[in-house]
């Protein structure tokens, strides 16, 4: 097997009294596509979460290692007042000096704003480079997150819900790039058919626990719908 | 009433209906209790006829037994410049100094300079610079650094963080706080630094009262002498610049604004106020001995019998100025602050959506335009021409200046209230409708403006009743730095005591204040 | 970028930074050739700036050098436009003169006005007060309202309060009601005149010069009580001008003050002449300033 990136040991989550998560052993090494799934509060967003913490595993300098988690969460993270540049930018502010980072605030510098300007296209941003944030569309603006993590160019990338607002044409051309540009790529995602056509290991949860993990190729229907069970008996 | 958060005054069993009623009585008490040691007299005998001269100097305004128009032109030019450029010296080190207040030390050192007055750090520094352009500049620029720390602080920490979440947590502090939190704190930001640059015109013009040639020179003499209609010009001049201020001061202006200032200020060094050089014993003379208190002076080395020296000289200190100058201040604030609270929810209507239609609500806007952007030091001035010397000047110019900044803030928080379609009008809005719902706010603006009031409080003894201003005046008339700094510094503490008690009362009365821009 | 223009108000905060200390540097290019003269504003302003405007030319002329005049607000400015050496020449009081050549040593006293050898200070009061002419100040005057001239005019407040501790052996904030600063002589008379006060003590040349001028209704205010004699008024240079201005310049700037003759000149003061003075003459204003705690 190769490298192994995440080791999770009987870990547990609690908040306000509430556990959020428990009995969560989980291994996941480089190379691996790995989607989560489960209904909302089944702990996704807290397992990632506790996934981007517990990086403590791998030997790199602190730098490095944050580097090399591309992370686009959920509530997106953006700074509304800034523009799509800046904030796709914001994803290698660690790389740079603050002075740099200041200049390219006042004046966005030649070489960056050429490699942002092109992968804006990539992500399907044309022509919205210099617009503010706030006056985005809701899909365009996870649009611009996930090209913020992607210009991080990091190995693993971690993602919750990372195309929960775009068309379903974008989230295939999203996805694609995610897992081409990452060696690693953990998502959270509530589409069970993406889910399937982009992860290799499908790992379920329900009330905070890992109750499926199994590889995307030999999952059934069923034991997807039953992680769902809640729901549709409400339904 | 919102009942939505529970917060109590005195226990968690009773309403915040109660609570503000509770504070409101209290502050009502004090100030009641204040009455008989207040010195309330109208001691001019003919107050009527001032008051008829003045009021006929109002309607007749001339600039033309005081000075030319290239003097009032020169005088507004000082004004404005010594304003810019004292902001943006007072912006530049706020800002810095808001980035490093987890340090207690810079928290401190912001809340000292902003307690001070910018007419006593006037006296002060009119002792180094002389009567100067740094002077001015530095007399409005360090408080306002101390007042910006703060604000600028409170704007930062306010901001959405959630994109710190998305970062790479490698990044450096100051990355992040630009991208992250300067970015979307910007129009806060600008929007006070622009509110202050008004203030700023208005300690610019006060200047004038110490003797820095701005507008405030020449209308304290105009009124000195009683030469009415110019001094009726020369206010229009300053509400008409402090009114079209929107009109020709822009963001993208400043550095221009700042270099002309600069350009056209180097000059005055010379006249009308030659310095040949910034005296360097001078200096040295001024920290190394004359604020030194004076049995410290010629001792070599501190032992017992100069702490007894120090002991004899501080004692008279208190208890012949000390004592009756923090008693007096701290006493004409409370009876003010309950005064500016009536007169706002008087004046509030008059400007607000809801009580007043278009024509009346213009008229209303441009009174009270006027009356709060004449500083207090101005009106308690133009009061002690009418009623002599007592407290009552003094508290009228606070309680009409704060009153009128309050009833702005109120009629502005009032227009957004949303009524129903059949909701009572006239007396009964008033009082079952708006009241109610503005209240709350109403009290946190009025602790917010206690120490401002206070402050105000402290400069007017400057004029002649004892407050500590009286006294702190009295030093440098007798040079006697040392006694000054120790009354300076007992007007900070009493300053900072205060914003301390009032910011505990206003977080008890919602537990998360809105935003400080709102109060300002 | 319209996302982001408020950024390029940085360059405005670094230029100001940067240029902010000129405002100190530029001083060191003055041409150090003009005098420049101020005066205790003792009186309105107006009437100040009539007369040392005169004083600007006489001495101009007399001295060969552009000489300039500048008001200030209060006695205290005075004396630091002087220490700070904004102001090489003064024309101060007696209390202000000390103050100053205190606080900037070298300085001294060139030459004061004929009369400010046996200055005086005249109580007034109002009608309404009841009060009367005398030659001691009745005790009815306690309890009463009194303004003072100046916090640092020795006429209008060094003097009588000296002369009240005197008589009465109390501070006069415990014998009167209420007591004033009016600021200056001309307020003081016109507070008293309109009954603000019921009594003032004001410098005896300028109350006789309004009399003259019939400036003031001697029906509804009168002199009471008139001080024994002091030293007051005097001009004072600083001890550095002959190094700024070229040796023996005070020497000069004395002979021009003693020999000014112009009926007009000398009237606005109002002085008949200006003779000779040495700082010495000023011991006895030290003196009483320390008896009273206003100096150490």
């Amino acid at each position: 097997m190769a490298d192994l990136l995440f080791r999770l040991h009987d870990q547990r989550v609690e908040r306000q009294g509430q556990q959020l998560l428990s009995d969560i052993t989980l291994d996941i090494h480089k190379g691996e596509r790995v989607a989560l799934v489960g209904e909302s509060g089944a702990g996704k967003s807290t397992l990632l979460r506790l996934l981007r913490q517990s990086q403590s595993l791998t030997t790199r300098s602190v730098k490095a290692r944050h580097d090399a988690v591309a992370w686009c969460p959920q509530e997106l993270g953006l700074v509304p007042q800034l523009s799509v540049f800046h904030n796709i930018y914001m994803g290698r502010l660690s790389q740079h000096r603050f002075i740099y980072n200041l200049l390219s605030l006042i004046r966005p510098q030649g070489r960056e704003l050429a490699d942002i300007s092109a992968l804006s296209e990539t992500v399907g941003l044309p022509h919205k480079l210099h617009t503010g944030v706030a006056s985005l569309s809701g899909g365009e603006q996870q649009r611009t997150a996930i090209a913020r993590a992607l210009y991080q160019q990091a190995e693993v990338f971690i993602g919750d819900e990372p195309v929960s607002s775009v068309d379903p044409f974008q989230a295939d051309q999203l996805l694609s790039l995610i897992v081409k540009q990452h060696q690693t790529v953990v998502l959270a995602m509530h589409d069970l058919q993406l889910a399937r056509r982009y992860c290799h290991r499908i790992i379920g949860l329900k009330q905070g626990r890992i109750v499926m993990d199994e590889r995307a190729s030999c999952i059934s229907q069923n034991k997807l719908s039953a992680l769902f069970v809640n729901q549709q008996q409400i339904a | 009433m919102r009942n939505n958060n529970g917060g109590s005054l005195v226990s968690g069993t009773l309403t915040q209906a109660g609570d503000y009623r509770r504070l409101s009585a209290v502050f009502l008490l004090i100030a009641l209790l204040t009455v008989p040691f207040a010195d309330l007299d109208i001691t001019v005998m003919d107050a009527g006829g001032v008051l008829e001269d003045i009021a006929w100097g109002m309607v007749t305004p001339t600039l033309a037994g005081l000075l030319s128009v290239s003097d009032l032109l020169k005088a507004v030019c000082m004004t404005v410049a010594f304003a810019l450029l004292a902001l943006v010296l007072a912006a530049g080190f706020g800002f810095f100094m808001a980035l490093l207040m987890r340090f207690t030390a810079v928290r401190f050192f912001a809340a000292t300079i902003r307690a001070v007055h910018e007419l006593f750090w006037g006296l002060l520094l009119m002792q180094l610079f002389g009567l100067t352009p740094l002077t001015a500049i530095l007399a409005i620029a360090i408080p306002y650094a101390g007042m910006f720390a703060r604000v600028y602080k409170e704007l930062l920490e306010s901001v959405d963080t959630g994109a710190y979440d998305a970062l790479a947590p490698g990044s450096d502090l100051l990355s992040r706080w630009s991208y992250v939190r300067i970015s979307q704190a910007w129009p806060q930001l600008r929007s006070y630094t622009l509110y202050r640059f008004e203030c700023a015109l208005r300690s610019s013009a006060v200047l004038g009262f110490i003797g820095l040639p701005t507008l405030g020179f020449y209308l304290e003499t105009a009124f000195n002498q009683g030469l009415y209609s110019e001094a009726a010009a020369l206010l229009y001049v300053f509400v008409l610049l402090i009114a079209t201020i929107p009109l020709w001061m822009r963001a993208s202006l400043w550095p221009i604004y700042s270099l002309l200032a600069l350009y056209w200020l180097a000059p005055f060094q010379l006249a009308p106020f030659q310095i040949q050089t910034l005296d360097q014993t001078l200096l040295q003379r001024f920290f190394t001995e004359d604020i030194i208190p004076l049995p410290l002076r010629h001792s070599e080395q501190f032992g017992a019998s100069t702490g007894l020296a120090l002991w004899q000289w501080f004692v008279p200190i208190w208890s012949a100025q000390l004592s009756p100058g923090l008693i007096n201040t701290l006493m004409l604030s409370l009876l003010a602050l309950p005064l500016t609270g009536l007169l706002a929810l008087l004046w509030f209507p008059a400007t607000s959506v809801l009580f007043v239609s278009l024509p009346w609500r213009g008229v209303g806007h441009i009174f009270m335009v006027v009356l709060r952007s004449v500083p207090e030091i101005m009106l308690a001035f133009v009061a002690l021409m009418i009623f002599g010397l007592s407290w009552l000047p003094a508290l009228l110019a606070l309680s009409i200046h704060n009153g009128a900044i309050i009833a702005h803030l109120m009629s502005r928080y009032s227009s957004v209230l949303n009524l129903r379609i059949d909701a009572e009008r006239g007396i009964n809005r008033y009082f079952f409708e708006v009241l109610p719902r503005v209240y709350q706010q109403f009290l946190s603006y009025l602790l917010y403006r206690w120490e401002i009031i206070l402050r105000e409080s402290a400069i007017l003894g400057i004029l002649g009743i004892h407050t500590l201003g009286f006294y702190i005046d009295s030093s440098f008339a007798e040079f006697r730095f040392d006694r000054a700094m120790v009354l300076i510094t007992f007007a900070a503490l009493l300053n900072i005591a205060v914003d301390r008690l009032a910011l505990v009362l206003r977080r008890r009365l919602h537990k998360k204040t809105e935003s400080v821009l709102s109060c300002y | 970028m319209k996302s982001f223009y408020c950024w390029k108000v940085i360059p405005s905060f670094l230029t100001c930074f940067l240029l902010l200390p000129a405002l100190s540097g530029f001083s060191l290019t003055v041409h150090a050739q003009t005098l420049v003269f101020t005066a205790i504003p003792d009186q309105d302003e107006t009437r100040l700036r009539q007369r040392f405007g005169k004083v600007a030319t006489y001495l101009s002329e007399q001295l060969n050098i552009p000489v300039n005049y500048i008001p200030v607000k209060s006695y205290t400015a005075a004396v630091t436009a002087f220490r700070n050496n904004q102001v090489q020449l003064a024309w101060f009081g007696g209390l202000s003169g000390v103050q100053a050549r205190r606080l900037s040593l070298g300085a001294r006293a060139l030459a004061q006005g004929a009369e400010d050898k046996m200055f005086k200070t005249y109580f007034i009061a109002n009608k309404g007060s009841g009060l009367t002419p005398a030659s001691q100040l009745p005790d009815s005057i306690a309890g009463m309202r009194f303004t003072f001239g100046s916090k640092g005019s020795t006429s209008g407040r060094l003097m009588p309060e000296y002369f009240l501790r005197q008589q009465f052996d109390k501070s006069p904030d415990k014998l009167f009601s209420r007591v004033g600063f009016s600021g200056d002589h001309q307020k003081t008379i016109e507070l008293v005149a309109s009954g603000a006060y019921q009594l003032g003590a004001v410098n005896y040349a300028v109350w006789e010069k309004n009399v003259a001028e019939s400036r003031v209704d001697t029906d509804k205010v009168f002199v009471i009580w008139v001080t024994p004699s002091y030293p007051d008024y005097q001009w004072t240079i600083r001890g550095d001008v002959d190094a700024q201005f070229g040796a023996g310049f005070s020497q000069r700037v004395q002979h021009a003050l003693l020999s000014m003759r112009s009926p007009d000149l000398l009237a606005s003061f109002p002085r008949s002449a200006f003779i000779p003075a040495q700082n010495s003459d000023y011991k006895p204003i030290e003196q009483v300033a320390r008896s009273i705690g206003l100096m150490e």
